[in-house]
């Protein structure tokens, strides 16, 4: 978790973005904002070498234009939920708000939908850090870019690398 | 450990005792830059998962501008020659 703080890891992680970036702008005419979502998401599970759940079931899923899956998934989580609030409501007269937030929070981390507490700690943590990473990284990127081109002063850069 | 206080719940794979929601919950909050300083016998439990449920989905959205901003920038700037340049100050 410590290493998504760390400069170097920024580094990789921006560095290796970047190149993904250009690869995939050369071979398809353009990059909707979708597919560069994707790609900063699997090059940043790919930073996470393995360790995390969360990063496996990121690149575990297919490369699709997510947006037609993502509407069917939907449709079926919906379906789900109404079919079993009434059985889990007559069961257990409650359904704990801690239990359904506690469910929301594991749809949000990929690939922990079953995981008991304690990992899914470590793996919301792990993510957590890693998506704050991704963010700082896509910044510096988009910074370094609208500046134009290559002309970039070193004061700048240094207040970035700190980060 | 504590039975007595466990209840089984309807998730599935695995019983969640409160312990270990109080944990769970207490380690959470200090991961949430809203959260971070308040004590956590102050927040509850429910609020510092809602905390995290929303926070994680504004990183998704901020991920969102970001792609958006820099599909924009990609297509519009020739990034080519300047590669190398961008690669090296991105690493030092």
């Amino acid at each position: 978790m410590k290493r998504w703080t760390t400069k170097r890891e920024h580094q990789i992680y921006s560095s290796k973005l970047f190149q993904a970036l250009c690869r995939s702008r050369r071979t398809s005419s353009s990059t909707s904002a979708k597919e560069l979502h994707q790609t900063a998401d699997r090059v940043l599970a790919i930073t996470a070498k393995g360790t995390t759940r969360w990063s496996r079931a990121i690149l575990a899923a297919p490369l699709t234009a997510s947006t037609n899956m993502k509407k069917h998934k939907k449709a079926k989580v919906t379906v789900h939920t109404r079919l079993r609030k009434p059985v889990v409501n007559r069961e257990k007269r409650k359904l704990p708000v801690v239990e359904r937030k506690l469910r929301a929070l594991r749809r949000l981390v990929p690939g922990c939908r079953k995981l008991s507490c304690n990992n899914l700690l470590e793996e919301t943590s792990d993510y957590i850090a890693a998506l704050e990473m991704q963010v700082r990284a896509m910044t510096a990127i988009t910074e370094f870019l609208s500046r134009g081109e290559a002309q970039v002063p070193t004061d700048r850069l240094g207040s970035i690398g700190n980060m | 450990m504590s039975s007595r206080r466990s209840r089984s719940r309807q998730s599935g794979a695995s019983r969640i005792t409160d312990d270990q929601i109080i944990d769970l919950v207490s380690k959470l909050q200090q991961l949430i830059p809203e959260l971070r300083g308040r004590r956590p016998d102050k927040v509850s439990a429910s609020k510092v998962l809602q905390e995290t449920c929303n926070y994680i989905r504004s990183l998704h959205r901020e991920v969102d501008g970001l792609s958006d901003r820099l599909s924009q920038l990609l297509a519009s700037t020739d990034t080519d020659s300047d590669q190398a340049a961008i690669i090296r100050s991105l690493l030092m």
